[in-house]
């Protein structure tokens, strides 16, 4: 069963164990540097295994478009914050954007027929696939992704 | 911009594109590919596309959704589509958003090339 999405009031939690946090501008062609940098941090700390490094970049890709170009539109006078850590055993990593946030209800159900022939909407079903936890606070401008170490 | 990372082979009717990076993640390489690629449909009448990702390892879900235009481009003008040589890890990102139901998915690419020319279009 893919991992359900929870949006939750208010603020989330701060991550217990942070190891490595950085902020940048909305600016789309930050995106892949950070990605890899995400990657080194992650396989340096060993939390990551080889077999699943596309589910990870994946997810990032995802979580980081969705923040850059739908929560802060793009506009880089407006940051995205990002920090890596743990919490219960588990890799968390935790996005911020400055944006109004989504409702669940706007997100394409993939199971419906009528969602199939969509050429956008099947990031978030396909990240529930691989991560242990997919939590939303602050309306869906802060998202928590979270797994479990290998 | 025309993608550096897109070999186009037509032969007998039959179109084989090969994407020869391995990350399809940026979104600039995301968009080349998928105009050269639609420059295809127009190109090639009815055209039987072969689509070879043998060399990629790593893709987001914009190219996903990339690929569903492309195949509603093919059908639309009568056209047939299939994708070869996806690796064994990439293909649950296919079963989860259900592409593998409406579009043709072979172990490789050659696999595709020899079915289409069993039945031309």
């Amino acid at each position: 069963m893919p991992t359900p999405v929870h949006m939750f009031p208010g603020d989330p939690p701060q991550i217990p164990d942070v190891l490595w946090r950085r902020t940048i501008p909305a600016r789309l062609s930050l995106k892949d540097g950070l990605m890899e940098e995400i990657e080194a941090e992650m396989s340096g700390h060993g939390l990551i295994i080889d077999e699943d490094r596309h589910w990870l970049l994946l997810c990032l890709d995802e979580a980081l478009v969705n923040a850059i170009l739908h929560g802060n539109e793009a506009d880089d006078a407006f940051p995205v914050d990002i920090t890596l850590g743990l919490a219960s055993g588990r890799w968390v990593i935790r996005i911020d954007d400055q944006g109004h946030g989504f409702t669940l209800d706007s997100i394409p159900d993939q199971e419906e027929d009528d969602s199939l022939f969509l050429e956008h909407g099947r990031g978030i079903r396909l990240m529930r696939e691989w991560l242990d936890e997919l939590h939303y606070w602050r309306g869906g401008a802060t998202l928590w992704m979270s797994r479990g170490i290998p | 911009m025309p993608s550096e990372h897109l070999i186009i082979q037509a032969y007998d009717g039959i179109v084989l594109a090969k994407i020869t990076k391995e990350r399809v993640l940026e979104a600039p390489v995301i968009n080349a590919l998928a105009e050269d690629l639609a420059k295809l449909v127009d190109r090639y009448p009815k055209i039987s596309l072969v689509l070879d990702l043998a060399d990629v390892g790593y893709l987001s879900s914009s190219f996903i959704g990339k690929l569903m235009a492309l195949f509603k481009a093919v059908t639309a003008v009568k056209g047939r589509m299939a994708v070869g040589g996806v690796r064994p890890s990439l293909m649950p990102l296919f079963q989860v958003t259900r592409l593998d139901k409406i579009i043709t998915f072979a172990p490789d690419a050659e696999q595709v090339i020899q079915l289409y020319k069993r039945k031309p279009l």
